[in-house]
């Protein structure tokens, strides 16, 4: 019979570069050899914690919670949690020291231990090389009845001895000696792992790495009869006597909403109705419908049924600066969409335009936080970020932590730079993971990277690679998870610095949150909202009509008419080219169908084949079917096919039989399979519970194969309802005020899908005047002009080119420049705006002195020509030279212009070309438009995009420009491998195929190309390639 | 025509073809920091794949792995001028290493000896490509007009001045070697011939532009003179002694290689450096030769040091047929550090200094008889500690207890039932490189009282017989 024990010092894969085992590895291990009780104690951070206790549920084996420090002037110790106030104890202690240091360091000091540290036990890990008799005496003075000296042996040079020693001073210093094991990985199995990870965390190699690597593996969970022979009984019963104490459990925090949003007189539920009625006369001037009177009741008390106040005058808050700011914002997910919400201003859809989605507002049944994301307008995020910390202070906001894994590559790099290999073989193996694959490299891949997959050295980087990948590497930002609590937020959990200055995070990542059922908001940024922003201003100023969100007018015909054509670029969603692939032929014409087209042309429903089946329902040319009545409700929306995540857990309750939480637990599993697999009991459930209400086998395999296509990608409802709402207000305004929206887009760059050279050579083909940069009338942004006929702005402006435009000029030079028009002479200009070198010789060069310098030859002669002049001769006429300087040339022209503005208002280049181009009987965009399905045609043009989506296997998409427009280019695999050169290389391509012409959309399938890059000698032309 | 300018368009990709079996195969150079590998230089056949310099490694292998990738080796570079110029000073006196990857020579005064410039061209050509590296070669009346025209021409010579004018007027102005600032400038204000600049009023370029640029248009037309640094060989030191006579055994040869080692010293001593190697040759009656070579650990330059090294060597050396002449070649000449001695020298008479026996010894039995030891960081015994020729003193880490005396190789003891004293000590490592161990190691007394280090491997089963692995004192 072997001895009963608990580990009291392990550490998990959260120690990072440490600890060479995850939490469940060790939970399984340590219950399968009888283990009482299993201590995580990760090196000065419970980010680990919450994945231990889930794995400690899951095993079914308690979890003592814990962290191992090491102090800058002392001892190294572990430190226990007995009860929640221990809890809290060791929460600030690690806060203390992670603030202390910068990202992902700490430093812990004596001075932090002044504080109280009850419910707190200690295991001294005593260096007997130290001042051991110091040390002991005043850990004892800090924990004097929680002390024990840890006793770690792991078959050193000399165990026996260093036992006697242990003990001596354990018996001197009359403290406690307990068994402890230092556990750093599972099983010995890791061993090699571990190095590698010592390896990592020193910079060197394995073979460099020397004597700070462990000495053997004995730093494991070893079964007790190891143990047993090890240490003597005594030690070993002392740790459950340890493990009886700390009782902890993360059950016991209970997370509180911030009180302060409530005025004094009301309760969190009089104030959010208070506000929401407020909100009502607000949204419905005219009356509020009985309809909607209904749903907020409904809401409300739900709300306050689930307790739910707190969390929705939180979201209201942040969203109330915003509006009072004029940031623009909108939420979204499941609660985001509710009738309150938009009574609050939380979002911008009416309820009357959805009135389907509200049903799945929140639920009694499933027991789950509501969640809403906000988007806020990109350039303007930041104020809100800082309003939530100064409104409730950095104790009491901070950002959630996202725990970065190790995907493939990262792996494969930094196991190959452990093992020393040359960086050139590291890349090359890193090449073929591929970014974010979460497996190693493909054996193929290797072998054709010129790798011999049986070479001992390789096949251990690739064995370790594949035990590192989903490893978590650091803790990092989450883009916009706050957390917001009314206690200080380190009394739940430690919280540390972020890599960027005046950004706290807290060590939890948002998948942690939901286990432990604290409140997160999403503050997201989004630069179609800028945009928007910018287009409602511009309009505002010129026309003196005030737009929002909420006031467009709905379901506008033109605007789908318009949507309909494919004529989309620039505007929100619906702008690639898979989605405008897709717009003739699902042809939308109802905000709903907006909805469905954004959710539909994403790799979920791509994968899960939903896309065809639901095209030909829609177009009448398949019957809808419905399996049953009950699915009916479910699927009529989306004519019979599964389209959104929500229906998918919909379709678990209503053919399956599952609860709501049940489902709600499916919609996790969903998310995370690939990750972690865990779907395979969902099939097992799913395929019996529909047998058992009579669907067939084949719907069921089929229904599961559609829930793992959707997996990672499936897209809810209610976020496509948001987007939709914000591609329909970026559709309405580039359909009625095309100028004010291109203009806004532009000055919203970098965001979307086009370059501004492509917006603005969109908006020339929308008949809209586009003019120079000159200093004498551009700002800093692009502007708009109206005819000088047109006092009151009613016709159609052109858009006059901002100085923005000039790449590498600096705002504050275009602001003086704007402030101080107009300007005699080039001379005046420089100094008065007070321009340097630089400044002047971009103006000149993109042409932008042309009204006052000519030329840009002369432009650059005359700035060169200007000097600071002495205070004293400023009166003195300057003598200016007359040279005679060369005119540019057309191309010339469009070579400066693209180099200096990324765009031309010149001819487009290919209209130099098009008499060459023709003797080479290519045909331009318009003429191809023109032309029959299945023709034989050559077209020619720049090469603006390369795209190999993961959708389609080994397929690449290649869009060329020519002055007329884009045509898209299909290559399929086999051409692309035989024609790389010119498919890789070149920036001008003549490409010869058939063309395929259905629904209004024109493929080119490519059969042969060629490189016509040397006509175009030496224009620069930016592709985006392999996005 | 008093300068050539000799352009050496792919030196370093010349560099490595020239010691390539097959020049013809697609090759690439390649550079650039770990996260981005870019093409340097590529060869023709690998041009052919669609690669080009400034490519990323990333495209390039996109475009074909069939093809040899070698880092770009700026020392070769430098290595590879320094070398054509000691070729080009065989014709000129006058060779100069301004410009990177270009030579340029003054020819007029060595036209008589090689010329007429047709003949003395197709020297030059000839031997550079015998030599294998590719060049544009271009003669002119001034040293920076010959290196401009070089980037235009090839195989003109500019006789006077007016002719130098009329060339220059037509070159671009991207050609010129302007900086790229002026350049650009210039190209900005449509600017693209020297003709074009030449045509503007002086003054209005002097306003516009710092003074290079007018300083460098005068020095091409030869209006203003430029200085130049020469190309000096490089020093080392090779002194030969004919004898007198033949000599036949070893001792004879003593009197003249002191007479060289002194010399060594004193050459030492003049340039401040020490010698780190040396050779000796003996050249022999029937035309054959000896080498005997000579290395050091550190740079020495006193004289009875030298010799006495020189002397073990040579002693070691079997004469097989009488020695007419020896000579002695330093090439490893880096500065000298004295060694600190104390005022009043406390060292007994006898005694040696450590580096003179040191010295001693390996130049008796051999170097690689005699050999440092240092401690290496590695928890596998036998690679705790490894040989070194370096003599710095062994770096000792914090290393548990280890015998003095480790075995090279493990043997099983011989006892049965051996008293354990401590253990075990498990050791588990190595598996990096395929020599993983896992071993426990135990402190045991032998029957005759023998303290031994001895380990079992960790296994499964039962556990192995004891190895010895080494012995306490």
């Amino acid at each position: 019979m072997s001895a009963a024990y608990a580990e009291l010092h392990c550490l998990s894969n959260f120690s990072f570069q440490r600890g060479a085992s995850s939490a469940t590895e060790l939970f399984e291990r340590a219950k399968r050899h009888g283990y009482q009780a299993l201590a995580i104690t990760d090196e000065c951070t419970l980010a680990g914690t919450v994945r231990a206790w889930q794995a400690s549920k899951d095993a079914d084996l308690p979890l003592i919670v814990g962290s191992e420090m090491a102090l800058e002037d002392g001892p190294r110790l572990v430190l226990l949690v007995e009860n929640l106030t221990g809890y809290q104890h060791l929460c600030r202690l690690i806060t203390q020291g992670r603030r202390r240091s910068e990202k992902g360091q700490y430093r812990l000091l004596r001075e932090d231990f002044a504080a109280p540290l009850e419910g707190l036990c200690a295991l001294w890990l005593a260096d007997l090389a130290g001042d051991v008799n110091e040390q002991g005496a005043w850990l004892r003075s800090l924990f004097p009845h929680t002390l024990w000296l840890a006793v770690e042996l792991h078959h050193g040079a000399d165990d026996d001895r260093r036992l006697q020693q242990l003990l001596a001073l354990a018996e001197r210093l009359a403290i406690p000696a307990v068994a402890a094991g230092d556990v750093h990985m599972h099983a010995r199995g890791r061993r090699a792992l571990q190095d590698t990870m010592t390896a990592i965390r020193h910079h060197c190699t394995v073979a460099e790495a020397g004597l700070r690597l462990f000495a053997n593996g004995e730093r494991h969970l070893r079964p007790l009869e190891t143990l047993a022979h090890l240490y003597p009984p005594a030690l070993l019963a002392e740790t459950l006597t340890i493990a009886a104490r700390c009782t902890f459990t993360l059950a016991e925090l209970k997370y509180q909403y911030p009180h302060e949003l409530v005025p004094a007189g009301h309760t969190a539920t009089s104030w959010l109705r208070h506000l929401t009625e407020e909100g009502m006369q607000w949204r419905w001037p005219e009356g509020i419908p009985q309809k909607a009177t209904d749903l907020v009741e409904r809401e409300l008390a739900l709300i306050a049924e689930l307790g739910y106040e707190s969390y929705f005058l939180t979201v209201h808050d942040i969203v109330r600066f915003a509006r009072s700011q004029e940031i623009l914002c909108q939420g979204r997910g499941s609660a985001a969409n509710s009738a309150v919400c938009f009574s609050l201003g939380i979002t911008e859809i009416d309820p009357a335009r959805m009135n389907m989605l509200f049903e799945r507002f929140l639920s009694k049944e499933r027991n789950e936080p509501p969640d809403i994301d906000v988007d806020f307008e990109h350039d303007r995020r930041e104020e809100v970020l800082q309003y939530i910390f100064t409104r409730y202070g950095r104790g009491r906001a901070a950002l959630t932590a996202v725990a970065s894994t190790y995907h493939g590559a990262g792996a494969v790099r930094d196991v190959g730079r452990a093992l020393g290999l040359p960086p050139d073989q590291i890349n090359a193996l890193a090449d073929c993971c591929g970014r974010w694959s979460k497996d190693g490299p493909p054996l193929d891949d290797l072998r054709e990277a010129g790798f011999d997959p049986t070479l001992p050295e390789l096949r251990r980087v690739l064995a370790l690679t594949a035990e590192l990948i989903g490893f978590p590497r650091h803790l990092s930002q989450h883009p916009g998870g706050f957390v917001i609590s009314e206690q200080p937020l380190h009394m739940l959990v430690p919280v540390e610095n972020a890599a960027m200055a005046e950004r706290t995070i807290i060590q939890w990542d948002k998948d942690d949150l939901d286990l432990v059922g604290l409140l997160k908001v999403d503050i997201l940024a989004l630069g179609m909202l800028s945009a928007i922003r910018r287009t409602f201003d511009l309009i505002e100023h010129h026309r003196g009509r005030k737009w929002s969100l909420a006031t467009l007018p709905a379901e506008d015909k033109t605007t789908y008419e318009m949507i309909s054509r494919a004529d989309t670029i620039g505007v929100f969603q619906i702008e690639s080219r898979a989605q405008m692939a897709m717009l003739p032929r699902l042809r939308p014409n109802t905000f709903y169908d907006l909805v469905i087209q954004v959710a539909i042309v994403r790799p979920g429903p791509i994968q899960g084949d939903m896309v065809h089946p639901y095209l030909r329902r829609r177009n009448g040319e398949e019957k809808v079917s419905y399996p049953s009545d009950e699915l009916k409700v479910v699927f009529e929306r989306t004519l019979g096919v599964p389209l959104f995540q929500e229906q998918v857990m919909e379709l678990a309750v209503v053919a399956a039989g599952y609860s709501r939480g049940e489902s709600d637990e499916l919609r996790r599993s969903m998310a995370a399979w690939k990750r972690h697999g865990g779907l395979e009991h969902h099939r097992q459930r799913l395929t019996e519970g529909m047998l058992a209400r009579g669907y067939e086998a084949a719907f069921a395999a089929r229904i599961f194969e559609q829930i793992k296509g959707f997996g990672s990608y499936g897209f809810p409802e209610s976020h496509a309802a948001s987007f939709a709402l914000l591609t329909y207000a970026s559709c309405w305004l580039k359909c009625h005020e095309p100028a004010a929206f291109a203009c806004a887009l532009i000055n919203s760059w970098p965001m979307g899908f086009y370059s501004p050279d492509q917006l603005l050579q969109d908006a020339r083909r929308h008949q809209i005047e586009t003019r120079v940069v000159d200093v004498q009338a551009s700002d800093w942004d692009c502007t708009l002009e109206f005819a000088a006929d047109d006092p009151h702005c009613t016709g159609e402006p052109a858009i006059r080119l901002g100085l923005r435009m000039i790449k590498g000029f600096r705002q504050e030079e275009a602001e003086r420049i704007a402030a101080l028009r107009p300007f005699t002479s080039v001379t005046e200009l420089i100094q008065r705006a007070g321009l340097d070198a630089r400044a002047r010789e971009l103006l000149a060069d993109a042409g932008a002195l042309r009204s006052l310098a000519g030329h840009r030859h002369n432009a650059r002669w005359a700035v060169a020509g200007v000097h600071e002049q002495a205070p004293l001769f400023a009166d003195l006429p300057v003598v200016d030279e007359a040279v005679a300087l060369p005119a540019p040339s057309v191309v010339d022209n469009v070579w400066v212009d693209y180099a200096t503005l990324g765009t031309t208002l010149g001819p487009h280049p290919l209209s130099l070309l098009r008499g060459e181009l023709r003797s080479r009987r290519c045909r331009s965009s318009a003429e191809l438009k023109a032309t029959e399905d299945g023709s034989a045609v050559r077209v020619a043009g720049l090469v603006k995009g390369r795209q190999r989506p993961q959708t389609a296997s080994g397929v690449i998409f290649v869009t060329l420009e020519d002055e007329f427009g884009m045509v898209n280019v299909v290559v399929w695999n086999e051409l692309g491998e035989r024609q790389r050169r010119v498919l890789v290389g070149a920036s001008l391509m003549q490409v010869e195929g058939k063309l395929e012409a259905k629904d209004g959309v024109q493929h080119l399938i490519a059969k042969r190309l060629v490189d016509l890059t040397p006509l175009l000698s030496g224009l620069q032309v930016g592709s985006r390639d392999f996005k | 025509m008093r300068w050539v300018c000799i352009v050496l368009p792919q030196l370093a990709l010349d560099a490595v073809l020239r010691a390539s079996s097959e020049p013809e195969a697609p090759l690439a150079l390649i550079t650039g920091t770990a996260q981005r590998r870019v093409v340097q230089a590529v060869n023709d056949a690998a041009r052919e794949l669609g690669l080009q310099a400034g490519q990323s490694l990333t495209t390039a292998l996109a475009l074909s792995r069939d093809f040899t990738q070698v880092e770009y080796d700026h020392g070769a570079i430098a290595r590879w001028h320094q070398f054509l110029a000691a070729w080009a000073y065989s014709f000129s006196s006058q060779v100069s290493l301004r410009y990177p990857r270009a030579l340029l020579l003054e020819i007029e005064s060595s036209l008589a000896l090689f010329g007429p410039w047709p003949r003395f061209e197709a020297r030059l050509r000839s031997e550079l490509t015998a030599l294998g590296f590719r060049h544009r070669l271009v003669a002119a009346p001034n040293p920076v007009a010959a290196r401009m025209l070089a980037n235009a021409y090839d195989g003109l010579a500019v006789s006077d001045s007016q002719m130098l004018h009329e060339v220059l007027a037509r070159m671009p102005l991207n050609r010129l070697g302007l900086d790229s600032k002026t350049a650009s400038a210039l190209a900005r204000m449509g600017l693209r011939t020297v003709q074009q600049v030449l045509a503007l009023p002086r003054h209005t370029l002097a306003k516009r532009f710092d003074a290079g640029l007018l300083l460098h248009l005068d020095t091409l037309l030869g209006q203003r003179a430029v200085a130049l640094e020469c190309y000096q060989p490089p020093e080392q030191f090779e002194v030969r002694i004919e004898l007198n006579f033949d000599v036949e055994s070893n001792q004879a040869l003593l009197f003249p290689l002191r007479r060289l080692t002194a010399d060594l010293a004193a050459f030492l001593a003049g340039r401040d450096s020490g010698v780190l190697g040396f050779v000796v040759h003996l050249e022999h009656v029937d035309g054959s030769r000896s080498q005997v070579d000579v290395g050091l650990l550190s740079a020495e330059r006193e004289p009875n040091m030298l010799f006495d090294l020189a002397r073990g060597r040579l002693e070691r050396l079997l004469v097989q047929s009488p020695v007419r002449a020896v000579s002695l070649q330093a090439k490893d000449l880096p500065a000298f550090v004295p060694e600190h001695r104390e005022l009043f020298d406390e060292r007994p008479q006898q005694s040696v200094p450590w580096q003179q026996l040191r010295e001693r010894l390996r130049a008796r039995l051999g170097d690689e008889a005699v050999q440092g030891i240092q401690a290496h960081a590695d928890h596998r015994p036998e690679c705790a500690w490894q040989a070194t020729a370096g003599s710095k003193p062994p770096l000792l880490g914090d290393s548990p207890p280890r015998p003095g005396w480790l075995l090279s190789e493990a043997q099983a003891l011989r006892e049965r039932a051996p008293q354990i004293l401590a253990g075990p000590e498990r050791i588990e490592s190595g598996w990096w490189d395929g020599g993983d161990v896992r071993r426990d190691y135990y402190l045991l007394l032998t029957r005759s009282g023998q303290r031994v280090w001895a380990y079992r491997t960790v296994s499964q089963d039962e556990p192995g017989p004891f190895m010895v692995h080494g012995w306490f004192s």
